[in-house]
């Protein structure tokens, strides 16, 4: 029995990677996720293919690829990352694949009502979450929003840095920041349900750009997701998340 | 290249290296002399710390250290502060993070001490406590030295907790390793070289230390 | 308490391989050799008297305090009985010089000296216990032991670890003072010789129990060696 196992896990090691698969693999930006969850078995449903998607921090994601990771198709969380791989004839020419908005969420529910402006200079806020503003999209829209409302100076201060707009939304729901400048999309997920949010409206929207990768082996498959992506069916998941 | 993060991790390191002997020692004197029940438990919780995946154990101290934790509570009515995002709320969360690694050399050093010294020790009227101070610690000064030093040069290198209770700011709690992060996660990858290169000489340093303090024991 | 008292003692307990059972007095200003083969429980009784173990049932006593009782359930602790206790070695702090350890729980700074005159180690006052001899080492601790004025001195086999010579006018020098000490003096030690040498009435104990039986059986067969060796060289 011993000399067995190891064999089999040889044999299963050495198996070429092909016979396990998905027809299609993806890197997308981690704030996504909800909406990309139910959009893979919508495509299935539909095409029959199998997408297998890695949900990280588009940074994380574009640091991968350029060193040569094998995804298919890069769904990033900004237009920049994209143009980048675009830029360095990686990827084939970025397109929007959504349209993300930041929004000022917390548990306290007397916040909320007093709009995003009055609940951040509120006396009884001290620390506010916030994404960290050179690398994460949704931080970088939050900080214009607080700079265009004249809050940036007052308010820096009382800033905490996420590494990413998951981990904002953490802080926010446990208490540690009293509010959270996260994405739209988190307050559809059972934690964000038990807080409140409102629209941060001066935050310009946090454009999504996606490209196919040229190292793709699989194009024509791709081809046929990104063209799901834009379906009505698709924007009906985006709608339910938040997304435009 | 920033300096402050570097400030902010030998500020953290120095005063995590000053603080965890007192809490060590008595816990790695307990665990090498006491016979009690619950020896074995105590034992456990206090390597805890260093089976843990760090986000998990920083996602546990973010709780208790937030205002609405038994911690964080405590703090913010005794100061008027939050306990998380500040540099007291770093250090505590390294404080529990290193303890395994400063009650192992401790215990270890107090363990090869003959029992005989310590029912001298006994004989000669001194209480526990006083047998403690008088007798334990002067002789087990090489556990202690290694237990701190290797304690200053994890302090050094730690990242996961500190990122779930730190929130990253600048001059409180952006120490060298979260700055390094993040300036890969920003691609500024030739920062990122510089600011991990400062480290490597510091670390290299501290275990060169290690190594001869261990040799003359 | 009075320092001419009695020790008296009276322990049993379950040990490994047998039980101990020994009922025996010391009177101040004598000195009792307890002698056996190893792991004969000498050890064992020592440590029940130090208060460093508990007997299953006895009393061990100095004059009329009783500093283990199991029937009324006293147990005074070892560092409250006053008592002077030299190990085979490991007696003394490594980290501190020769006069700071005799000196340790000492508070007649005068008695400190004097003793250390008495066992000839003044002039090692500032060397490290690593730094001297075996025997010097074992003076010092009898001086540590003796500087706090105890009401009973505890020797296991404080002379083992010596080379014949030192160990003989170790001896020597114990016997010369015993007399002084006005206190009861209990000296383990596996050396036959040894004990009829020093001491003023003998226990052995053998498997746990007192047996003199054994002692004069020992005894015997060792001046008979001895005869042997003798004549053997004067041929």
């Amino acid at each position: 029995m011993k000399r067995i196992v190891p064999f089999v896990l040889a044999l299963v090691l050495l198996l070429p990677s092909s016979v396990f698969a998905a027809d299609l693999v993806v890197a997308q930006a981690a704030n996504f996720m909800p909406a990309m969850k139910e959009i893979i078995p919508a495509f299935k449903a539909k095409t029959g293919l199998t997408v297998q998607a890695t949900y990280t921090s588009t940074g994380k994601l574009y640091g991968q690829i350029i060193n040569g990771a094998p995804f298919d198709v890069f769904l990033a969380a900004d237009q920049r990352r994209p143009d980048a791989l675009f830029a360095k004839g990686l990827c084939e020419k970025p397109f929007v694949y959504a349209k993300g908005q930041v929004v000022l969420w917390t548990k306290n529910k007397a916040l909320c009502e007093m709009g995003w402006i009055k609940a951040l200079q509120d006396p009884s806020i001290s620390k506010i979450a916030i994404a960290n503003t050179e690398t994460a999209p949704y931080g970088t829209s939050a900080m214009n929003a607080l700079k265009s409302a004249g809050l940036w100076d007052k308010m820096e201060s009382e800033l905490v840095y996420g590494q990413s707009i998951a981990q904002v939304f953490q802080f926010a729901s446990t208490g540690a920041a009293d509010v959270g400048l996260c994405a739209f999309s988190s307050v559809f997920t059972d934690e964000g349900k038990k807080g409140c949010y409102t629209v941060v409206d001066l935050a310009p929207p946090v454009i999504q750009a996606a490209c196919l990768l040229k190292k793709s082996t699989h194009a024509e498959t791709a081809a046929q997701f990104i063209e799901f992506l834009g379906s009505d069916e698709v924007k009906a998941i985006k709608k339910k998340y938040g997304y435009k | 290249m920033e300096l402050e993060p570097f400030y902010l991790s030998a500020k953290l390191a120095f005063w995590t290296m000053l603080i965890i002997p007192f809490i060590a020692a008595p816990i790695a004197c307990m665990l090498a002399f006491g016979r009690f029940a619950g020896k074995s438990a105590v034992d456990a919780l206090v390597s805890l710390p260093m089976v843990l995946p760090p986000t998990v154990l920083g996602f546990w101290l973010l709780v208790i250290m937030g205002p609405q934790g038994t911690l964080g509570m405590l703090w913010e009515n005794v100061t008027g502060q939050r306990l998380v995002f500040s540099f007291t709320g770093i250090l505590l969360a390294s404080l529990v993070f290193n303890l395994p690694f400063a009650v192992q050399p401790l215990r270890a050093a107090f363990e090869k001490l003959d029992h005989r010294l310590l029912e001298s020790a006994s004989i000669l009227g001194l209480s526990r406590t006083q047998a403690f101070v008088r007798v334990i610690i002067p002789n087990s000064l090489g556990g202690l030295a290694a237990s701190s030093i290797l304690v200053f040069a994890h302090s050094l290198g730690e990242f996961g907790v500190i990122l779930m209770v730190g929130g990253s700011i600048p001059g409180e709690t952006k120490v060298a390793s979260v700055a390094i992060f993040e300036a890969v996660e920003a691609l500024r990858f030739d920062d990122a070289f510089l600011m991990s290169a400062a480290l490597v000489p510091v670390s290299f340093l501290v275990l060169v230390l290690i190594n001869r303090i261990n040799r003359r024991r | 308490m009075a320092k001419t008292s009695t020790l008296s003692v009276a322990v049993q307990k379950s040990l490994d391989h047998y039980d101990l059972d020994v009922d025996f007095t010391c009177e101040a200003g004598s000195l009792t050799a307890v002698v056996g083969p190893s792991g004969a429980g000498k050890t064992t009784l020592i440590r029940i008297i130090a208060g460093l173990e508990r007997p299953d049932s006895g009393q061990v006593c100095l004059g009329d305090t009783c500093w283990t009782d199991t029937d009324s359930g006293v147990f005074l602790h070892a560092r409250k009985r006053k008592l002077g206790l030299v190990f085979q070695e490991y007696t003394l702090f490594p980290h501190l010089n020769v006069r700071k350890n005799v000196a340790f729980a000492a508070s007649d700074q005068d008695r400190v000296d004097r003793l250390m005159s008495l066992f000839g180690i003044s002039h090692l006052a500032d060397k490290r216990p690593s730094a001297i001899s075996g025997g010097e080492r074992q003076r010092a601790a009898f001086c540590q032991a003796l500087a706090r004025d105890p009401v009973l001195l505890l020797l296991d086999e404080p002379f083992s670890a010596l080379d014949a010579g030192t160990r003989r006018s170790l001896r020597s020098e114990l016997k010369d003072i015993k007399s002084e000490l006005d206190i009861p003096v209990l000296h383990v030690t596996h050396d036959l010789e040894e004990a009829e040498y020093l001491g003023d009435s003998i226990l052995a104990v053998d498997h746990g129990h007192v047996s003199p039986d054994w002692f004069s059986g020992q005894m015997c067969s060792l001046r008979s060696m001895h005869s042997s060796i003798y004549q053997g060289s004067s041929l």
